[in-house]
């Protein structure tokens, strides 16, 4: 067999090559297997176990660890069993060892901590285990900084569709809104991240992004500038959920669209998908001093994300279904940010819409944002 | 022959009842817009459970209806400092200015509009200080200013009635709450002067050398 030669790793689990009974186990096509079964009548009961070790694991005594468990022909149901059987074996071993050395709480931790591993996805979760994975990640920040958090796992409210306009007249570019956001939603400091970006574009070329400045650092409102906020617009028919190859995103009932950051496994597929930018990626590990961060807290919102994990903006789910506005709305010294509930005939969204002239971004698409620009 | 034909139909007919049933009519592709959408699901709107009630509690707000829209404003008098303004102005403007008195309120520099348009007593009442007065010479309650304002800003005022202009207070739920013209301009000199943004992003430099 050719995969003898391979330089690289292969996780030969089901392999299609049947075994013929020239070949043995350890992939050898010549005289490398340390036994063979024909021999077994003759030996001792010594021997005889000697051999049947040798006929299991035989190749198995001349390769590390990883080797061992990886690299071991057999069908994918004894492939689980094994897995299986040796994460329990683990777990009872750290379980047994805790107990001797170390205290109750380290023991929790490791409980906390291994059923974190092995949660399913917050989207298919009922409300109890929704609760009881918050409550676990609540204890676990108790026990690893002896600090409390608040987190909640509220769910969205039926007749909610929440829905944003932003003035662009009103807009003055004071960025006052980015620094709300990235401190009510304990965005990485040291990579600098913000979900909002405010584009300074020149009077009269229309909406070019391309030569639009969206870090300028002098007095604002510059002359004959215009100024314009972008962030994730929470598409109703939103691209980023459709490539997700693991549903580690998706919109929720009251239109937000929120990231599982324990499910995603790192692609960046939705951030290549999005048409607006909307998505950011941890390229480093999330680093917030302890003092700055907000302990009120959801868990698809603004709880500590993790190394390679996508991160967006969520309308401040933490806030906005316990019925705040937006850390960005509540900032804005112009009041040009307009935030509520699309459903509501006489919210003042609604009459936004209604009464003065609105568009979206890149309206061709099909993607449906629910983020509307007006003039006044 | 007939047979060709008969094969020939079956086929084309379960063909159409395929496609018929396999267009998915799901509830995720059930609009053909956003608009649709809410247009179609606020129509049964009953109301949510979610209040600004929690957040507004304890302001000082009243409820004013204007252009047929309820909601509810800060008061204003009691965060002028020296309300009532009749306990310094114990008579009339005229008597009080003279050489001798200390001259008050020397901060204040008007910057609203040209001196053809405004001076101080177009907004206030030297008989009655207390209270303002419209152009008309009809008094108006301090805490209801915004209706001094929208006597010129008509346009203004009612972007702000719809809830367009300003800023809603804490919550986007219901009862609605929003800021008055004067929580956000100063009623003497309206504009807004330029600023240094917020933040400025360094590693965004960086990245994009």
């Amino acid at each position: 067999m050719s995969d003898n030669k391979k330089k690289w790793f292969t996780l030969n689990l089901n392999s299609k090559h049947k075994q013929t009974s020239s070949s043995c186990g350890c992939g050898k096509t010549s005289g490398g297997c340390n036994s063979h079964q024909p021999k077994k009548e003759e030996l001792s009961n010594d021997a005889f176990f000697e051999a049947a070790v040798d006929a299991s694991i035989g190749d198995e005594r001349h390769k590390d660890g990883f080797d061992q468990v990886f690299d071991v022909k057999m069908d994918r149901r004894s492939a689980f069993k094994k897995l299986t059987a040796s994460l329990l074996i683990g777990a009872g071993a750290a379980a047994s060892c805790t107990s001797v050395t170390s205290s109750s709480e380290s023991k929790e931790k490791a409980q906390i901590d291994w059923e974190e591993q092995f949660k399913g996805n917050y989207k298919l979760m009922d409300d109890k285990e929704k609760s009881a994975t918050v409550d676990r990640l609540v204890r676990s920040y108790q026990l690893r900084t002896g600090k409390n958090i608040n987190m909640s796992s509220k769910n969205a409210e039926e007749d909610v569709l929440f829905g944003y306009a932003f003035n662009i007249s009103k807009c003055q570019g004071y960025m006052d809104c980015v620094s709300a956001c990235v401190e009510e939603n304990n965005q990485d400091r040291n990579s600098e991240m913000q979900y909002i970006r405010i584009h300074e574009m020149k009077d009269g070329k229309g909406f070019n992004f391309n030569e639009a400045d969206d870090n300028y650092y002098h007095e604002v409102p510059a002359e004959g500038h215009f100024y314009m906020g972008t962030q994730c617009f929470h598409c109703d028919n939103p691209p980023c959920v459709e490539v997700c190859p693991v549903q580690a995103t998706w919109r929720e009932e009251d239109g937000l669209v929120v990231v599982d950051y324990d499910w995603c496994v790192g692609c960046r597929y939705c951030m290549a998908a999005c048409p607006y930018d909307g998505r950011r990626f941890n390229w480093s590990k999330p680093e917030v001093p302890e003092e700055e961060i907000n302990k009120n807290q959801h868990y698809l919102g603004n709880r500590m994300r993790k190394k390679g994990v996508m991160e967006k903006c969520t309308f401040c789910v933490q806030r906005s279904r316990a019925g705040k506005n937006p850390a960005c709305v509540e900032a804005c010294p112009t009041g040009a940010r307009i935030f509520g509930n699309l459903l509501d005939p006489n919210s003042t969204i609604r009459w936004v819409l209604e009464n003065k002239k609105v568009f979206r971004l890149k309206e061709d698409l099909g993607t449906e944002p629910k983020f509307w620009y007006f003039m006044d | 022959m007939k047979i060709h034909r008969y094969i020939y139909n079956l086929t084309y007919c379960l063909l159409i009842v395929i496609l018929m049933t396999s267009c998915k009519h799901d509830k995720e592709h059930e609009y053909h817009s956003v608009t649709d959408k809410i247009e179609a699901e606020s129509k049964n709107y009953k109301g949510i459970k979610t209040s600004s009630e929690t957040f507004i509690d304890g302001m000082n707000l009243f409820e004013v209806t204007e252009n047929e829209i309820t909601f509810l404003i800060p008061t204003r008098k009691d965060k002028i400092k020296s309300y009532k303004c009749t306990e310094c102005h114990t008579q009339p403007l005229a008597k009080m200015q003279t050489n001798d008195i200390k001259k008050a309120h020397w901060n204040i520099k008007i910057n609203h509009a040209d001196a053809n348009t405004m001076n101080c007593v177009t907004c206030h009442n030297s008989d009655n200080m207390n209270d303002l007065k419209s152009i008309t010479g009809h008094s108006i309650d301090l805490n209801k200013s915004y209706k001094l304002c929208s006597q010129c800003h008509q346009k203004q005022y009612k972007d702000w009635t719809g809830g367009a202009h300003g800023k809603r207070i804490e919550s986007w739920a219901n009862p609605r709450a929003s800021m008055t013209c004067v929580n956000c301009h100063n009623p003497h000199s309206p504009g807004f002067d330029t600023k240094w943004p917020a933040r400025f992003n360094t590693q965004k430099v960086k990245e994009r050398k």
